[in-house]
């Protein structure tokens, strides 16, 4: 059993009239990526700033494991909107920010040299940031967030405009970090990089909780089958009316057709019509990017499902 | 306060090392010391110009010769033998040439004739009269004077003024008046320079949110310290560089004016200069990231923005009337206005010959109080205003920042 390192406890925040989160309530436990996901302005951004104290809830308690209040110092961080002074050299900008969380500048230098070498950018150290393309300066934005060894790490975003090779470089160094024991937070909206690296997940819409838990039970609980059809004359084969159907969406010569909880995929391909021309059929579970997707545009797949959020 | 001194010093770090920095601190005095030392180069070097030919027939060539030489320097004398038609032709080609011819008759007269080249013409018209009085005695020695009578005539009337108080008693009003003057020259400088490294300060806010490296730095530190840091680094900034700027201009006094001017620096009243100045900066360095934190794009400022830009200089266009009046209402109102008293405080004790105590009390009393205001509002813009990116804060957000 891991041990809990951040619990967020009933996390209320207003914008004058909007009611920014609702009640937000999730832990972080060391060892762990735990994915806080969610369209743009649900309010992860601003969950993650209550939590480093950037601005303060309305109410709410946020704990840090061992400490009084947030310690700053354990908390690495690299924001959604971020960037780097330009006209400063690559190590200066490391140690300034190293620095700024107390951690010992001869060791900072030491693990500023080896992450850049991990990161492609040996020997650049002296360079000015000015000089850095934008992948680069992600890299040294990084590389800042994990120089000082936090024991939690929040990465809002981590992945956004970075080439696959990078974000493959990232996701393997967010995975080792866990692996050493470092609690990590991350937001993103690539489904599918988060569906690889984290184990447990938090989403949100309208700064309000839809969905919490391990990855695995949100499969199981959530992510029900789909069958999807290529063929002739689909729309008119009446596949709506088919048992345990409960959305179908029709796409030129294809048919997604949303399966209940229920649903067994032997059992129901069965009571296909004999009539139906196939070109292809397969039958997989919804991932968490349609899960995403279904929530971001307030479809509600799972609430058609006859599922209540937890 | 430990955050707090880490963005000091690298705010300090970052533009210390910086060309611009560099450049402005050295070149400044540099470029003072250039200009007055080119100054005397072109002086000396005009004065040098003039050639003075002299067709003597009367035997004054050496005595015109010592009074150029000890009374217009810049006067080369020659002796020459060219007629006048030679010397109108000469005149012509050389520029800073002069020809004078004296002989017997235009002496007694009273008449001496020249040509000049058109450099020297205007010159030695204006300063020709010098050499009147070698002549005067020529004059008067062909008219048979003996040497005891010529000495009389020679020798002007002068009038000489009686001292209402003792010489001892006149340098020391002068020394008074220096011991004031130069501190308040001190002072000036000191403000002065502090004031455009406090402006560097909106430079600094500004490109944080440009940069987008506000939330990085406050996931570490909280805004006050990050805003305190930025007051303090930029102070220091300004101190280097005030010091660099006052050692050279002391430098530059001792050698072109008085080698004692150390010691009018170095006086109880320089520390009151120096305390207004300090105050003066902790006004506007809180006025200037208050401000900085709520403009990223220096392009679209808005009138309100613009104004508090320029509040520093509002004492500026009352130089004229404080310097001439000193104890007069425009001085006294500005003494007692926050964004104008360091300036008019600084220009009015430098000149004044008595110090008016409660004036100077009541005007750094409302400076504290303003300082104290300031901050705190400066602080609560700051702590929204860093953080908000994509667009300059309208003067209806900042108002709203200031009453949350």
């Amino acid at each position: 059993m891991l041990e809990t390192l951040l619990s967020v406890k009933g996390l209320n925040k207003w914008f004058k009239d909007k009611h920014a989160l609702k009640d937000i309530s999730f832990d972080v436990k060391r060892g762990e990526i735990m994915a806080i996901l969610g369209p743009n302005g649900a309010g992860k951004s601003t969950t993650i700033r209550n939590i480093m104290e950037i601005i303060q809830p309305d109410s709410g308690e946020i704990e840090f494991t061992g400490h009084q209040g947030i310690p700053r110092d354990k908390i690495g961080y690299l924001p959604e909107e971020r960037g780097l002074y330009k006209n400063v050299r690559v190590m200066d900008m490391l140690l300034f920010l190293a620095d700024l969380k107390n951690y010992p500048l001869k060791q900072a230098r030491e693990r500023a040299l080896a992450y850049l070498e991990k990161f492609g950018l040996g020997g650049k150290e002296n360079m000015k940031l000015e000089e850095f393309s934008k992948g680069m300066s992600q890299k040294v934005q990084f590389i800042a967030s994990i120089l000082d060894e936090p024991e939690l790490l929040i990465l809002d975003e981590p992945f956004s405009g970075l080439d696959p090779v990078s974000q493959d470089q990232f996701k393997e160094e967010i995975y080792s970090l866990a692996q050493n024991g470092t609690a990590i937070l991350v937001s993103s909206h690539q489904m599918n990089v988060i569906e690889q690296i984290c184990s447990r997940l938090f989403m949100i819409q309208n700064g309000q909780k839809v969905i919490y838990g391990t990855l695995d039970d949100v499969k199981t609980q959530y992510a029900n089958f789909k069958c999807t059809i290529r063929g002739e004359n689909l729309e008119q084969a009446g596949l709506e009316n088919l048992p345990l159907v409960v959305r179908t969406e029709y796409t030129e010569g294809t048919a997604i057709l949303s399966l209940g909880t229920e649903a067994e995929p032997a059992k129901w391909l069965r009571q296909l019509p004999e009539q139906l021309e196939i070109h292809e059929l397969s039958i997989d579970r919804i991932s968490l990017h349609e899960i995403f997707i279904d929530i971001a545009t307030e479809r509600n797949l799972i609430r058609e499902a006859g599922e209540v959020y937890a | 306060m430990r955050n707090a001194l880490k963005i000091a010093k690298w705010e300090i770090q970052k533009n210390i090392k910086n060309k611009t920095f560099i450049i402005g601190i050295i070149m400044t005095p540099a470029l003072f010391l250039l200009f007055s030392f080119i100054g005397s180069l072109v002086n000396s070097s005009d004065e040098e110009n003039t050639l003075v030919y002299v067709n003597d027939q009367v035997g004054a060539y050496e005595a015109l010769k010592e009074t150029a030489k000890t009374q217009h320097e810049s006067w080369k004398l020659e002796k020459t033998d060219v007629s006048k038609e030679e010397a109108a032709k000469l005149a012509e080609k050389h520029d800073d040439a002069v020809y004078l011819f004296l002989d017997k008759q235009s002496v007694e007269q009273g008449n001496i004739q020249y040509y000049a080249g058109a450099d020297a013409e205007d010159e030695f018209a204006e300063q020709s009269q010098i050499l009147s009085g070698p002549l005067k005695a020529v004059q008067l020695k062909q008219a048979g004077l003996t040497d005891q009578e010529l000495a009389a005539v020679a020798k002007p009337i002068q009038f000489e003024k009686e001292q209402i108080l003792s010489k001892e008693e006149n340098d020391q009003k002068a020394d008074d008046f220096l011991k004031k003057f130069v501190p308040g020259i001190v002072g000036g400088i000191l403000f002065l320079s502090i004031l455009f490294n406090g402006m560097q300060i909106f430079q600094s806010a500004s490109s944080e949110k440009k940069e987008k490296i506000a939330e990085i730095i406050l996931s570490s530190i909280t805004p006050s310290q990050l805003m305190q840091g930025k007051i303090i680094g930029y102070f220091v900034l300004g101190m280097i560089q005030a010091f660099v700027y006052l050692a050279a201009a002391i430098g530059i006094a001792i050698w072109k004016w008085d080698p004692e001017v150390l010691s009018y620096v170095l006086v109880p009243q320089t520390l009151l200069f120096v305390f207004i100045a300090i105050l003066g900066y902790f006004l506007f360095a809180a006025l200037y990231v208050g401000l900085g934190a709520t403009v990223e794009d220096m392009s679209s400022t808005n009138n309100m923005q613009g104004l508090v830009m320029m509040l520093p200089f509002l004492a500026f266009p009352f130089i004229g009337p404080i310097f001439s009046d000193p104890e007069g209402m425009v001085a006294q109102v500005g003494s007692y206005v926050p964004f104008t008293a360091p300036a008019v405080l600084i220009m009015r004790l430098a000149v004044l010959e008595v110090w008016p105590w409660a004036q100077i009390a009541i005007s750094l009393a409302t400076l504290a109080v303003s300082i104290v205001f300031l901050m705190y509002a400066a602080g609560k813009i700051f702590r929204i205003g860093i953080m908000m990116y994509g667009k300059n804060a309208t003067p209806k957000e900042i108002i709203k920042w200031l009453r949350a």
